[in-house]
């Protein structure tokens, strides 16, 4: 009998970490530029220090506005992608739920669309429209979701469905007769896209997403034992004490803010929420308390990785990152099936 | 403590596992309950006052036929529901008063497991009956894995600590939520129709696995069933159920009266009584 | 390991104190690092102008632009009439006329152009427009300091403009005045002669299957009408989708087809064995045309496919041969022939 540790649980954290540093160095390198690694640790060193000489400013420019903000965004779209999905899968009870399953996903695309085409070019409105397109999509499933007054997984799902394929009924209205140069950037969006354009000033920016990812993820994962517990069945949990309501709705909502979250910032970019917690499982158990913060930091590094599939094998051009997660994921995934004993 | 590391021997004293203060366990007074799925429809769910007690070391059978009453005196019991009038009380505290944690130190439920959705070890779940004890967020103590292990040896399940869950047989599963159940420390045990998915073997080793149980760790334990025989065999006390009323409370005995069993039970019946005193239930009449 | 909990816990303490005063140093540095102000590379250049572009966006254009970057096949086209390729450091992949085009570097597609590729090439002007680049592109662009022009051709005589602007802003405004008047020119003869005749009534096919045409707001319907023919349909969307009864019912005298190098319903042979289509006058009369893509772009070259359009449909009013046309590129606009299917358009010289 060898329990989970918080010790455990940090070492493999650790672990991850380490390979989470690797990927992002390797991203950094990577790209339609050429710059050796002596000469991106020499522009990181000039970029702590302050010192600029001797590097040429197309080095300055590439690493610190387009690579690195690229890198970032990866992280905190994957970790919050992945958390979202377990958090999902517990909710729902259901191994194939992906945080796009309840309709955040196109009511923030709705929200995306409508903004390009009232607000074409204001920057952050996009972000803004889809990261309330999502809120409010989150609202109405709930709404449509509960059943006496509670939150059940089966109507859940049903709403979560429906909401999707409705709002994105109306996303394709719109699209086809709103259709014109301005809705271009929709496929974009729809594709997944980590380009986002920065404002002018994007450290607080980050620093804002970050700090919302951390409340919600922190969120989640204060209920981790509780979702042990309710993965056994919500009528068992109850009888041990769990609270599965106030369980249920703030894994609702947290596992919604991450996914609008990410999706406004990045597009819908796929199958990570659905694949990172599966090979997690697979590597590490189905302890909540494990397969959070796991998930979490896998799912930061196979958005990192893929994204650098996706701008260098074929660059100048550069492919889709949702493409690109379902390639290097999916073998990943198939891999570890076999490999289980059971 | 002794320093055992949570694998292999049973405890050697039964405090550590034993619930807590002797004196009347369970008491259930004039509860009755109602419940209806619209305000217009009739109710659907309800259960005429009932009385009974129950103390340490004691197992009670609550029996009757289908739609009887019998799940609606269990989620009263388990604190699930507010009667709709009297008391239940648990160690002199109303049960539906209680905070779910603290319940939940108090009272374990039994029932059939539902379907797990992903690959649990026996033990990991056993030791998911240690959460009502710290804080939410926990992760457990080398006490709790003592605990845990003691609840395995006393169901008889220890062998079984490192199998899949998936990969046990009825019985043994159902042997490990007993497990689980027994982790909670709990004062009360309640069980709803345990016996159902077993053999008659099965049926026998568990009423007298939770006999024991009764009788050598004090627990209460309360059976819902509908097994006239076995009942009369192993508990101490019946709560006759039928159509939500509660015709009769007392010892076998008592209660096994034919003309009361063939109309609860709707079936030609004939009670026997043997030499220990507990009754036997045959087909009687012609057939 | 530390042995006792008061020395565990001044470590954790010292070493949290420690992180977050690194972590508060380097957040100021990256912070500084990101933040952009003016071009991202090189020595700052000496009193830079401000244009504001064709969308609005304020541009800050250095005052020599010797290299230039374009983001669309019509922009590359027009650098091209106005003699400026040398200046052309990179296009994209699509950018194939004139042919010389495709021989220079390429930054990636319009839509998704590598911001890297962009960068490393330190452009003095980018050139963007908006019929087919996105506003994130720009924008982009723009924070990393890189001067981005867009153009927003809405019509024939906007598309003029628009070269006019983007001479003036490369910083040579004769050049630009000079292609611009003799495109004029063409463009007011043309009127001249088609000034007695009716408007012809056309169908611009831009797919046939499912069938889209054009709105009366867009820049081909604005081409169209220059080359004395109207679009039978008038909606206010931009690419209608169609029934083909309806285009029955509006019989237009003219199908004008638009081809990718080749024809997008093979010969008319084929549209005169297709139910519905062989029973338009059009298809009967062979008043069938083609127009290769590239003609329909907002650039200079499209005055030539408006002529070639026009001698097309008004043929009756232009006394010279179809051989004698001085065409500056290759041929934009052919009739449809009966010839063989799959035939490589003889036309569209490459």
């Amino acid at each position: 009998m060898r329990p989970l540790t918080p010790r455990r649980v940090a070492w493999i954290c650790a672990g991850l970490g380490v390979v989470l540093f690797a990927a992002a160095v390797i991203s950094l390198r990577m790209g339609a530029y050429p710059i050796s690694v002596v000469d991106i640790v020499k522009t990181l060193f000039s970029g702590a220090v302050g010192h600029w000489e001797g590097i040429p400013s197309e080095y300055r420019s590439i690493v610190f506005n387009i690579r690195l903000p690229r890198i970032l965004l990866g992280i905190l779209v994957g970790a919050s992608l992945s958390t979202a999905g377990a958090g999902f899968q517990a909710l729902l009870r259901n191994p194939l739920a992906d945080p796009y399953v309840l309709g955040v996903s196109s009511g923030a695309a709705l929200g995306a669309i409508i903004s390009l085409i009232v607000a074409p070019h204001t920057p952050g409105a996009i972000q803004l429209a889809a990261f309330a397109g999502a809120a409010a999509t989150t609202a109405a499933v709930y709404f449509l979701g509960r059943r006496g007054g509670q939150l059940d997984s089966a109507t859940l799902l049903l709403a979560g469905i429906v909401a999707a394929s409705f709002l994105s009924a109306i996303i394709m209205f719109l699209m086809t007769t709103l259709s014109g140069r301005d809705l271009r950037g929709m496929a974009f969006w729809l594709m997944g896209d980590l380009g986002s354009t920065l404002p002018t000033n994007p450290l607080p920016w980050f620093e804002g997403l970050f700090a919302v990812f951390v409340l919600a993820a922190g969120a989640i994962y204060a209920t981790s034992s509780d979702l042990n517990l309710i993965l056994t069945g919500e009528q068992e949990a109850r009888h041990l004490g769990v609270n599965v309501h106030r369980v249920k709705l703030v894994v609702y909502i947290a596992a919604s803010v991450l996914t609008g979250l990410a999706v406004s910032v990045s597009g819908t970019i796929g199958y990570v929420g659905l694949l990172v917690p599966h090979v997690m499982r697979m590597m590490f158990g189905t302890d909540y308390r494990l397969l959070i913060p796991t998930s979490a930091i896998g799912g930061a590094i196979l958005v990192v990785l893929a994204d650098t599939l996706a701008r260098s094998v074929v660059s100048p051009t550069e492919l889709p990152v949702g493409a690109m997660t379902a390639l290097a994921g999916a073998p990943v995934f198939i891999y570890l099936m076999r490999r289980r004993v059971r | 403590m002794n320093a055992a590391t949570g694998s292999g021997a049973p405890a050697t004293s039964p405090a550590i596992l034993s619930p807590r203060t002797p004196g009347v366990r369970l008491k259930v007074e004039q509860a009755s309950y109602a419940y209806a799925a619209t305000d217009r429809s009739a109710p659907k769910f309800t259960l005429g006052p009932t009385s009974f007690e129950a103390n340490q070391r004691e197992m009670v059978a609550i029996l009757g036929p289908n739609a009887s009453g019998k799940s609606t005196l269990l989620t009263l019991l388990a604190g699930m529901a507010r009667p709709l009038s009297g008391r239940i009380e648990v160690d002199g505290v109303e049960v539906s008063m209680l905070d779910l944690r603290t319940r939940a130190q108090r009272i374990a439920l039994v029932q059939q497991e539902s379907e797990l959705l992903f690959p649990l070890r026996v033990w990991e779940y056993v030791l998911q009956g240690r959460y009502p004890y710290g804080k939410r967020l926990r992760f457990e103590s080398e006490e709790d894995c003592l605990l845990a292990g003691n609840a395995l040896a006393q169901v008889g399940a220890d062998a079984l600590r490192d199998r899949w869950m998936d990969q046990l047989s009825g019985g043994e599963k159902q042997r490990v939520i007993l497990a689980r159940a027994l982790a909670q420390q709990p004062s009360l045990l309640l069980l709803d129709e345990p016996t159902q998915h077993l053999d008659i073997g099965g049926k026998v080793e568990l009423l007298r696995r939770l006999r024991r149980l009764a009788d050598d760790s004090r627990y209460t334990v309360l059976v819902v069933t509908h097994e006239l025989n076995l009942a009369a065999e192993f508990s101490d006390r019946i709560v006759l159920l039928h159509k939500g009323k509660c015709l009769r409370v007392g010892t076998p005995a008592e209660v096994y009266d034919r003309a009361l069993l063939e109309e609860v039970f709707e079936a030609p019946l004939d009670v026997e009584m043997r030499e220990s005193g507990r009754p036997r239930v045959i087909l009687g009449g012609n057939h | 390991m530390i042995p006792t909990w008061r020395g565990r816990f001044a470590a954790a303490l010292l070493s949290a104190l420690i992180s977050s005063a690194a972590l508060v140093v380097a957040r100021d540095r990256v912070q500084s690092a990101t933040q952009t102000s003016g071009p991202a590379y090189g020595v700052p250049r000496p009193l830079p102008l401000e244009v504001t572009d064709e969308v609005g966006r304020r541009v800050k254009l250095p005052r020599e632009v010797k290299r230039i970057v374009t983001l669309a096949p019509n922009l590359t086209e027009t650098i091209y009439a106005l003699g400026l390729q040398d200046r052309l450091v990179a296009d994209t992949n699509f950018c194939d006329t004139p042919p010389a085009a495709k021989w220079k570097a390429h930054v990636g597609d319009p839509q998704n152009p590598n911001l890297e590729a962009i960068v490393a090439l330190q452009p003095d002007l980018v050139l963007a427009t908006t019929s087919i680049n996105r506003v994130e592109t720009a924008d982009a662009l723009k924070q990393l300091g890189i001067a981005v022009y867009t153009t927003d051709p809405q019509t024939v005589r906007g598309m003029l403009d628009s070269v006019q602007h983007m001479a003036s802003t490369i910083g040579e405004e004769n050049r630009g005045a000079e292609l611009v008047g003799r495109l004029q020119q063409r463009l007011d003869a043309l009127r001249a002669q088609l000034s007695d005749r009716p408007m012809v009534h056309v169908l611009f096919v831009v797919w046939d299957q499912p069938l889209i045409t054009i709105g009366q707001n867009t820049f081909i319907a604005d081409a169209l009408r220059f080359a004395g023919a109207e679009s039978v349909v008038l909606s206010k969307q931009q690419w209608p989708h169609l029934s083909i009864e309806e285009v029955v019912r509006l019989q237009p005298n003219y199908l004008v087809f638009t081809s990718d190098h080749g024809p997008v319903a093979t010969t008319l042979a084929d549209l005169r064995a297709r139910p519905v289509w062989r029973d338009l006058d059009a298809v009967e009369t062979g008043h069938v045309v083609n127009v290769s893509e590239e003609a329909i772009r907002p650039s200079p070259g499209l005055v030539d496919a408006i002529e070639q359009l026009a001698h097309e449909v008004h043929s009756e009013a232009f006394a010279e041969k179809r051989e004698n046309r001085n065409a500056k590129f290759a041929t934009r606009v052919t009739p449809m022939t009966l010839g063989r299917a799959g035939q490589e358009c003889n036309q569209c010289a490459r």
